[in-house]
């Protein structure tokens, strides 16, 4: 009879520990996993600013392109798909829409087109659906996932064909864009955004430097400090959000974990736009370099958000539309080539791979 | 406190977009006395209102009229009266089991408000709630009484889990029934709230978005006699539309899948 309070949302949290001496370490492939990047911020304690190689990598990420008002059946014109989609890896996300209210598109880097859509517009779209997962009455989202490397997507393919049709004349989508292309950019690009208007974007980058910052002692087994504690201090420290607990302040109780030490300068950077795995894979190389030349820091943190009206999750897998959330991952590298990796995701989402 | 009107400006609109709601129904309490039997014209938002557009989003924010109609006899109910058509959406308040009884299985409204500021004056029966379900008739459950008083706080949430235990969770909605700005909550914090009343995760969720889009595509059918009849408003100004636009006014017509709150008088 009493409503069942102990039910709540629950959160997901996958940590790993390896090492890049490891050959069969996948921290490669959980960051190429996790296509849609909002935003990375890196922690670097005991530092007062960048190294050139290291402030290179931070403010070297590449542009990215919104397009206004696509319609979303040129995400299936032939040019485009020879020249971006088959040729490097394109990452294409609708930008403005909620995930749980509106139509929500995405392109993967695999080739795989991701089309979450209400009940309306997918009776409207008169294509075939995955089952939904995350609800047994299957009347809230739909999601239609087509790659286009299949036998059938390739134009002229009968169901190209139909899913061309839906898009063009039963389900008129028009969606703002974002989208990027590894390597080539605006050259592979080209065949939307000659077409409609668009504009260039570059990352922010925002640096902070922080003194006496309390941190804790991190090892790398995952026993010095316990993961969620860790990671409530990381975002403390990212949102500015004091860890001192004074009984002056009513507005934050949370305190840095123990054991604990003071570092006497921090560095922390944030870039936010629409970034691309590879680059941060870059940027995690040159953070190990950093780290390896580093005298006094012992290790440093990168956090990585994805966006929240995402339709994909880990991996292009289906998301849940029931909470809102994002996924993010947060790597703390160490000295001794040893690295924690922590993967995280809201209630209902896939689990991290 | 029923027939208190609130002034609706573009600061509640604002307030609306900014918490998340894409539609929001404008409602108005009618208790019939004695003197007064039938529903105040003027009280109707004028249609120049009912679509506003959205800062950095490209669909507008729906604003529909509604009529509750508070009941403590069964004449208080007029099926044919002609000014319920002026409001988009219909509910009614039984105050007595007959009433909701009746209610759930006769009357063509589209939404059924349970009491929620005081204890339940009769039980839930599965009987005439799984025939309010069957006809495609909704449950409401408000909340700003539970903001207000501690003491209605307890009313709310023990009424409510009588009903969900009652419906399975079906066809329940939650609306703020706000009749100031800080009684007014976001979607999200609309359906955690509904947790505390026993709805599954998923049915918190629809209880703030398709459960309200149902009723609304309800309310239309009932309008247009079971979807036969379809008419449009004209504004005296506007040319009468060709039979073209009016196919692809019913096609615009076509609702949207939104999140939804209704606020008081």
């Amino acid at each position: 009879m009493c409503a069942d309070l102990e039910r709540i949302p629950r959160t997901l949290l996958v940590s790993e520990r390896s090492s890049f001496q490891n050959q069969k370490n996948q921290l490669s492939a959980h960051v190429g996993q996790h296509h849609f990047n909002y935003k990375v911020s890196v922690l670097l304690p005991e530092c007062g600013s960048a190294p050139p190689l290291l402030d290179a990598a931070l403010n070297g990420f590449s542009s990215f392109y919104l397009i206004r008002n696509l319609p979303v059946y040129m995400l299936l014109d032939q040019d485009f798909l020879q020249t971006a989609v088959h040729q490097g890896s394109v990452y294409g996300l609708s930008f403005g829409c909620r995930v749980d209210e509106d139509p929500c598109v995405a392109l993967m880097p695999n080739g795989r087109l991701v089309l979450s859509l209400d009940k309306d517009s997918f009776e409207l779209l008169g294509f075939e659906r995955k089952k939904y997962r995350f609800t047994k009455r299957a009347t809230s989202r739909y999601v239609v996932s087509v790659n286009f490397s299949d036998s059938s997507m390739t134009p002229g393919g009968r169901g190209y064909q139909r899913l061309l049709t839906g898009l063009k004349t039963h389900l008129p989508l028009v969606v703002d864009f974002l989208v990027s292309h590894h390597p080539g950019g605006t050259t592979a690009l080209q065949p939307l955004l000659s077409r409609y208007d668009w504009s260039e974007h570059r990352p922010s980058v925002s640096t902070r430097c922080l003194a006496n910052l309390p941190c804790p002692l991190l090892t790398s087994d995952l026993q010095s400090c316990d993961p969620h504690s860790v990671l409530d201090w990381l975002g403390a420290v990212d949102a500015d959000v004091s860890c001192e607990n004074s009984s002056s302040s009513f507005l934050s109780t949370m305190v840095c974990p123990e054991p604990k030490t003071t570092a006497s300068s921090a560095l922390n950077v944030s870039v936010s736009g629409f970034l691309n795995p590879h680059e941060i894979h870059h940027l995690i190389q040159e953070l190990r370099s950093y780290l390896d030349q580093s005298q006094l820091a012992s290790w440093v943190a990168l956090t990585v958000h994805g966006f929240t009206d995402s339709p994909v999750s880990w991996a292009g897998d289906e998301r849940s539309v029931l909470w809102s959330g994002n996924t993010f991952y947060s790597l703390l590298l160490f000295k001794d080539d040893t690295y924690q990796l922590h993967l995280a995701t809201g209630a209902h989402h896939t689990c991290p791979p | 406190m029923w027939s208190r009107k609130v002034k609706v400006n573009s600061y509640f609109w604002c307030l609306f977009l900014s918490v998340g709601f894409s539609t929001v129904a404008v409602n108005y309490v009618f208790e019939p006395t004695t003197k007064k039997k039938q529903v105040s014209h003027h009280l109707v938002l004028r249609s120049g209102t009912a679509v506003l557009s959205r800062v950095g989003r490209s669909r507008p924010i729906r604003v529909l009229n509604r009529l509750t109609i508070v009941m403590s006899d069964s004449s208080h109910y007029r099926p044919t009266a002609a000014e319920y058509r002026r409001f988009d959406l219909l509910a009614v308040y039984p105050t007595t089991e007959k009433l909701f009884h009746a209610a759930c299985m006769t009357y063509d409204v589209d939404i059924i408000c349970i009491s929620v500021t005081e204890k339940l004056p009769f039980f839930f029966k599965r009987a005439p709630v799984n025939g309010a379900i069957e006809r495609g008739v909704a449950f409401e459950v408000s909340y700003s009484a539970a903001i207000r008083d501690a003491t209605m706080r307890r009313y709310t949430i023990a009424n409510a889990i009588a009903l969900v235990d009652t419906c399975k969770g079906k066809n329940v909605i939650v609306s703020s029934a706000a009749e100031k700005r800080l009684e007014l909550r976001g979607p999200h914090d609309a359906a955690n709230l509904s947790l505390l009343f026993g709805l599954s995760d998923a049915d918190a969720k629809e209880a703030v978005s398709s459960t309200c889009r149902s009723v609304v595509l309800h309310a239309e059918r009932r309008k247009s006699a079971g979807g036969i009849i379809h008419t449009t408003k004209t504004s005296p100004e506007e040319t009468p539309p060709t039979p073209d636009d009016r196919t692809s006014t019913a096609n615009h017509k076509h609702p949207v899948w939104n999140k939804t709150d209704m606020i008081g008088p």
